[in-house]
This record gives structure tokens, C-alpha cells and sequence, in this order.
């Protein structure tokens, strides 16, 4: 009961929050009444292939990595819109050592975590708000909190580090139903500071904690 | 029982064979006399080794180490440890905290609550004097901690720093004499990596090893050394003892040793006539942890005693085959078609480069099959810094690696041979500025008790290998035996090409020495933590 009170509530904030065509059937356009901006809360989920793969795939044996995040974008009627997304990826692999391309565990637990905080802006083409499919364009920053850990560290070992850089991302989104929205994207991310300087990534001499990034989001409202 | 290990083949008549026995019996021929019978009957009715000590001028009563390892519980569902504002790593979800005067249960609560929003107070175990906060892993316990602190009714409050494995050995004279282990952070690699496990097998290719408690029947010729002439000894009878510290005894022990080869007698008993063997072995695996002695590097590893090096006893006792390439080549090869994974090589010889091609060969042929090989750098430093043949070998293939000696003070030890070819350094030991204690001690023969010819003539008598002493050597060839260890080590631990090990061995290097690789230290001295470590993404 409490669960479902909850999800009510949750509900009429989306409500409130979304244009007020919300009721309306989106095959009428009532231009007059379109507002001038819609926020969108939006959940996230990303497949990335890390730039620094041969290190990744040292450590987790396999290089595309998942994150999971949310964010809320700001979607104007005019086609701009900016967005703000967190997410989070975590895992566990082995320390490593690489010779000649070779990677070769060492079966001491690491566990990596990465938070990318990314604000984008750019064009939604066509974005009216009754439009089923809407391509965009953007591009903006990112910022990376990275920690790693392992076992038998000592102090010093472990380290947290943060790097920033920038992104550009391309992609549709699909309406599905009058209030949700999914969307496919493509993003670029280069993420510099972080890796490079120690570990196996000065061993591979790569430096990029970005990627290239399949996302998928589910976005609530129009 | 009773067996012969070596009968030249009579094919004379019954009589005259006889008569040939007779004057085998009385013989007192000297050494390079032409066809001199070369048998030895081994009789296994030994006596186990007289324990002689420590052979140091400065000896004092062994230290006994008090301290022991704690055990720390690995589990991937353990919650991940939180990194401290020092670099300390804590525990998430705790803090330790104790609270000055009698406070109750309630009093005690409020206090916690007011640094910390989920804080309970567990119940306290009988036997201490603290209390134990837990709250949700979420909540920063060095804030709380801070927090805590601040308050007069609490004496202090510090978040549960998580305590680091740290494995001592308790072998005796560890603490006292082994102090190239931690050299080269043994220790902590120790940590990581306990000892290797028996399906890891080191070779080593030296002068045999103290290998079991037996009696062997020799017959000693006369010989020349210095000058001086040293009368035939005739049949004696030699005492051999197991070094206990390498195998226990029995057919546990017995174990230990995984198809044993000797090149210079032709049979499988590489029993050690020198002590070189048998040191060197015991840098690679000691027993260890076993309140006795000094302890090895791989000492869960089986060792591979191959013969390939004949010493003094060997000539005297007229063994069959002396020590060359060709024993060495074939010793490899033995080494690598039964089972050895690492190979350790304290040989060597001076002469010109690319000139041992069978060694070279043979090397290529072991690093093929998989195996891992360290070979002594030289220690010719002083007589002409003469290039070493197979060092220089090594330094040309990827999976073997030449080995430079650094001592106390991790300079170049004055011996230790400079060139080229050098690629790695360990501790190899020197008396220069540190005495006995800067030795690399192992237990081998008292040489008090074998190097009888170096007595004066008149008092030459037979040698015993049966007496055992904690002996410091120093030479490259002690210090290629900790890399040998260290790649048993390093195999168990998951690098397991030959190539890799080698790679990891120069990459997490102490460089010592001139920046870079040099000439004296190769990419510098061995780190057994670093290297069994390994790489994070960054760090």
C-alpha cells in the first residue's frame, strides 16, 4: 500500500511537471497552448567501450562495460534542450599484468567504480511535442569520479581520482506512449586526467577513461 | 640395501676378474691416471644430519621471532573497504569508540546519535573496554569518529582501519640472518603469495643436493692441489645426511624432490659432494614457517635437484662425467622434459659470446616448453669482468634473465661482473662493510667437515656430508636463486609465459643504480610485492 501511495505520488509530480497538453491526444497540435519548455526526468542505461579497452579487458576480461544512471533534461519547444545525467558503473575483475598484448590475471579482487556526472545540450530536430520519432545532436562535458580498489592494498594504494572532459552524442528518440519516451543514442566521451600515469593504462599508453557508448534511455513526459 | 651406481663392465675371465677386484681394493692411484674405475655404492643406512649451527664468525642465539601473520577473511561479499582521509583503509559501517567513566546503554546511544543519524551501539564483548558503533556503510565512520572524539565523555573514537596481512616466518634464525628476504619485500609478497603450491617445480641445475640420509662407498684417488700431493684415501665409506630444512624426513620428504638427476654419475641420486647445490636450493624453498632454521622463497614448491656441475670430491672420487656444457645442455633439457617450470642456474663459465650453442639451444628448447630460467650474472668483477657465456645467453631470449648481486646496502656487491647482458639484480650478498651479516645464510654441509683437502696432506682425511650448518655464501649464485623463487611465486600467482614472468620481473624492478637499465643492476633489484601484485586500471 505504501509501495503503491508512493507510486501515486511519484506519478503526479511527472503530472505536474509536463506540459499541460499532458490529457491531450498528441495527433492534435494546439500550438498556442505548447509550452515554451518540459522537464524531462529520464533513467539510463549504457553499454561502453571504454577507450582504454586493452586495460579494461585486462582486468574484466571482457570490454564493453554497463552504467546505470538517470538525469533530467530540459526540452524546449524550439528544438534546444540541455540535460544533466549521472551514472554509475561498479565492478568487480582481478589485478592484471600485460606483456605483449597478453593479459595475464593475478587473482587479487579489484573493484572499480566510476561515476560519470555529463551535461549536454543541443538540438532535438523536429521536436514537436506530438513528433513519434525525434533526432538529435549535442554535445558538453563530463566529469569522472573513478575509484579503484583492491585487496592487500596498503595505504596509498587505492586511489579515488576525478577527470573531466568532453562529449558529443548523436541519437533518435521514440515516442512509445503519450507520456514515455525512449531514445537511442550514440555518445563519445573523452575523459582525461585519470588514467595513464600508473596501472596497466601507462602499460597500454592509454589515457582516454571515455569511450565510445551505446545509451538507451527511458525518458517520462513529452 | 645395497646397490652399485656405477660398475664398468668386466669382460674378462672369472679369475682374472677377481684379481682385478683386488687390485681395485688396494689401488692408490692417483686422479687423471688412465680408465680409473668410477663406482660409488650407496648403502641406505644413514644416519640423519649432525647440526652444526650457525657458520658465522659473529654468531649470537637466534632471535625467535614472536610475531605471527594474522589471517584475514577474504569474501567477494564482504562490503569493499572505505579509503581514509590518510590513506588508511577502514571498515565501512563501524567505528570503535570508547567512552570515559560508566555511561548507560541509553546515555551511550544519545552520544552516538548525535554523530552519526543510524548509530547503534552493539553489545560489548566481555573481554574489552570499548564499544562498537555500527551504522549504515553509507555514513563516513572517520566523520563520525571526528565527531565522537569531540565529546568530553568519550576518551576516543576511530574508525576500524582494516590490519594488513604481515607473514613472518617463524624459522629460527630467520629474523637474525635473512635479511635479503626483506630486501626484496619478501613478506608482503609472502602475503600474496604463500610459498607457491607443489605443482609448481623449480630445477635446480648446481651441484646436487644434500638429498637423503645414506652412506656411500667411495673410492678416493690421490691427487695434486697447490702444489701439494694428497695421498689415495682408498674405499671409505662417506656419511650423507638430508638437509631436514629442505625435506623432512622420511618418504614425506622424500617427495619433495621430483626426479632427481645427476649428469656427473649418471644416475638419479644427485647427492651434493660440494654444499653449492643445497644452499642454493634452500634460498629457493626452504621449508619455511616450521620454527626451524632459515627459510626459502617457494617453500610449498618441489624441487628438481639436477647434477650438472662436478666439484672437488667429484674429481677425487673419479665420477664419470665432469661438468661442461654439455652436462649443463643436457641437464636443461632434462629439466624442462620432466616437469620444471622454473629453472635456476648459479653455473656458469667465462669465454666468448654466442660460444655455448648447445646451452643456448637447449635453453631455447626449455623456454619453448614453458619454463621460466634465471641464470647467475658472474662474479668476476674483480678477475677482469670477463663476459659470462650464459648470462650473455640469457639476456638475448625472452624467458631467461641474467642475474647481478647487490648487497646489505643495495650497492653493486664488489664482485657482482658488469656488462651488457645484465638484466635483473637480487641480493647476492658481500662481507665488505657488514661482516658475516652480510652473507646470504641457507642451510648446507659444515665445510669444516667436507673441504678436508684443503687440510695440509698429513692431515687430509675423508669428508662428511652429514653435518649441517646454517652457512652464509655470497655470489651472483646466490642471488639468482631469489628470482627463480620469486618466478615460482609469481607463476602460481597467474603468469604463467616464461616471457611475462620476465617482463613483470624487470617492469616492478627497484631501479637501482643509473636511471633506466645500466650495466650493474640490469633494470635493478627484484620487488617480490609489487611484482606479485600486479596492475589496477591506474594504479
Amino acid at each position: 500500500m505504501k509501495r503503491l501511495r508512493s507510486g501515486l505520488s511519484l506519478a503526479l509530480i511527472l503530472l505536474a511537471i509536463t506540459s499541460p497538453l499532458a490529457a491531450q491526444d498528441p495527433q492534435v497540435k494546439i500550438p498556442e497552448l505548447a509550452p515554451d519548455v518540459a522537464l524531462r526526468p529520464f533513467f539510463l542505461v549504457t553499454g561502453q567501450r571504454p577507450a582504454a579497452s586493452e586495460t579494461f579487458e585486462a582486468v574484466f576480461g571482457q570490454t564493453v562495460q554497463p552504467f546505470f544512471g538517470g538525469g533530467v533534461q530540459l526540452a524546449f519547444s524550439n528544438g534546444l534542450y540541455a540535460d544533466v545525467a549521472i551514472s554509475r558503473f561498479s565492478k568487480s575483475g582481478e589485478r592484471a599484468f600485460l606483456d605483449d598484448g597478453e593479459g595475464f590475471g593475478l587473482g587479487i579482487p579489484l573493484k572499480a567504480t566510476i561515476m560519470p556526472i555529463e551535461a549536454t545540450a543541443g538540438f532535438r530536430f523536429g521536436a514537436e511535442w506530438s513528433s513519434v520519432v525525434i533526432p538529435y545532436i549535442g554535445a558538453g562535458v563530463s566529469s569522472y569520479k573513478y575509484t579503484e580498489s583492491s585487496d592487500f592494498a596498503e595505504p596509498g594504494d587505492d586511489i579515488s581520482l576525478r577527470g573531466t572532459g568532453y562529449l558529443v552524442v548523436g541519437g533518435a528518440e521514440f515516442r512509445l506512449h503519450r507520456w514515455v519516451v525512449a531514445s537511442a543514442d550514440v555518445q563519445f566521451t573523452h575523459v582525461g586526467g585519470i588514467l595513464g600515469d600508473g596501472g596497466l593504462s601507462e602499460l597500454t599508453g592509454e589515457d582516454d577513461l571515455g569511450g565510445v557508448a551505446a545509451r538507451f534511455r527511458v525518458i517520462i513526459g513529452r | 640395501m645395497i646397490r652399485f651406481r656405477h660398475v664398468p663392465e668386466l669382460k674378462l675371465w672369472p679369475t682374472f676378474g677377481l684379481f682385478v677386484i683386488a687390485l681395485l681394493l688396494l689401488d692408490t692411484h692417483g686422479l687423471g691416471q688412465t680408465s680409473p674405475p668410477r663406482a660409488r655404492i650407496i648403502q641406505r643406512s644413514g644416519l640423519p644430519a649432525i647440526d652444526r649451527g650457525v657458520m658465522a664468525k659473529d654468531s649470537r642465539e637466534p632471535g625467535r621471532r614472536q610475531s605471527r601473520a594474522m589471517q584475514a577473511l577474504q569474501s567477494d561479499t564482504r562490503q569493499v573497504d572505505r579509503l581514509g582521509s590518510a590513506g588508511a583503509r577502514y571498515l565501512p559501517g563501524r567505528v570503535i569508540v570508547k567512552f570515559r567513566g560508566a555511561m548507560t546503554a541509553a546515555g551511550r546511544l544519545r552520544a552516538v546519535r548525535e554523530a552519526s543519524r543510524s548509530g547503534v551501539v552493539v553489545a560489548r564483548q566481555p573481554q574489552v573496554n570499548f564499544d562498537e558503533v555500527r551504522m549504515d556503510p553509507g555514513e563516513d565512520a572517520e566523520v563520525v569518529a571526528r565527531l565522537l572524539s569531540r565529546r568530553s565523555d568519550v576518551e576516543y573514537a576511530q574508525p576500524a582501519y582494516r590490519v594488513q596481512l604481515r607473514f613472518v616466518p617463524n624459522d629460527t634464525s630467520y629474523a637474525q640472518l635473512q635479511w635479503n628476504f626483506r630486501a626484496i619485500d619478501l613478506e608482503r609478497g609472502w602475503d600474496i603469495q604463500k610459498g607457491a603450491t607443489s605443482d609448481i617445480v623449480v630445477a635446480v641445475l648446481d651441484t646436487g643436493v644434500a638429498l637423503r640420509d645414506d652412506s656411500i662407498k667411495f673410492r678416493g684417488f690421490a691427487f695434486t692441489l697447490n702444489g701439494l700431493n694428497y695421498p689415495a684415501l682408498g674405499i671409505v665409506d662417506i656419511p650423507f645426511a638430508r638437509a631436514l630444512d629442505l625435506a623432512v624426513a622420511g618418504p614425506a620428504g622424500d617427495s619433495r624432490f621430483v626426479k632427481p638427476f645427476d649428469f656427473i654419475w649418471d644416475d638419479s641420486d644427485p647427492f651434493d659432494l660440494h654444499g653449492h647445490g643445497t644452499h642454493v636450493s634452500g634460498t629457493v624453498g626452504q621449508l619455511t614457517d616450521n620454527n626451524l632454521g632459515v627459510a626459502g622463497i617457494a617453500f610449498n614448491a618441489k624441487l628438481m635437484p639436477v647434477k650438472v656441475v662436478s666439484t672437488e670430491w667429484d674429481d677425487i672420487f673419479g665420477s664419470p662425467n665432469e661438468g661442461s656444457d654439455e652436462s649443463v645442455a643436457e641437464g636443461i633439457r632434462y629439466a624442462a622434459d620432466n616437469g620444471a617450470k622454473i629453472l635456476n642456474m648459479s653455473i656458469g663459465r667465462t669465454g666468448g659470446a654466442r660460444s655455448a650453442p648447445v646451452v643456448e639451444e637447449a635453453i631455447r628448447y626449455a623456454i619453448g616448453k614453458g619454463c621460466f630460467i634465471a641464470i647467475a650474472g658472474g662474479n668476476g668483477f674483480d678477475d677482469g669482468n670477463e663476459l659470462e657465456v650464459y648470462a650473455e645467453i640469457a639476456s638475448r631470449i625472452d624467458g631467461a634473465v641474467s642475474v647481478a648481486a647487490t648487497d646489505r646496502n643495495r650497492r653493486r656487491a664488489s664482485y657482482s661482473t658488469t656488462g651488457s647482458w645484465v638484466e635483473l639484480a637480487a641480493p647476492g650478498g658481500s662481507t665488505q662493510g657488514f661482516g658475516n651479516a652480510g652473507l646470504v645464510y641457507q642451510q648446507t654441509y659444515d665445510f669444516t667437515l667436507t673441504d678436508t683437502f684443503k687440510l695440509q696432506p698429513a692431515a687430509f682425511k675423508p669428508p662428511r656430508f652429514d653435518g649441517l650448518a646454517l652457512v652464509g655464501y655470497d655470489g651472483t649464485s646466490m642471488a639468482t636463486p631469489h628470482v627463480a623463487g620469486l618466478a615460482a611465486l609469481l607463476m602460481k600467482q597467474g603468469i604463467t609465459k616464461p616471457a611475462a614472468i620476465e617482463a613483470a620481473l624487470k617492469h616492478f624492478a627497484t631501479d637501482l643504480g643509473a636511471s633506466g637499465r645500466d650495466n650493474e643492476f640490469g633494470f635493478g633489484e627484484i620487488s617480490a610485492r609489487a611484482t606479485l601484485r600486479g596492475l589496477g586500471l591506474a594504479k
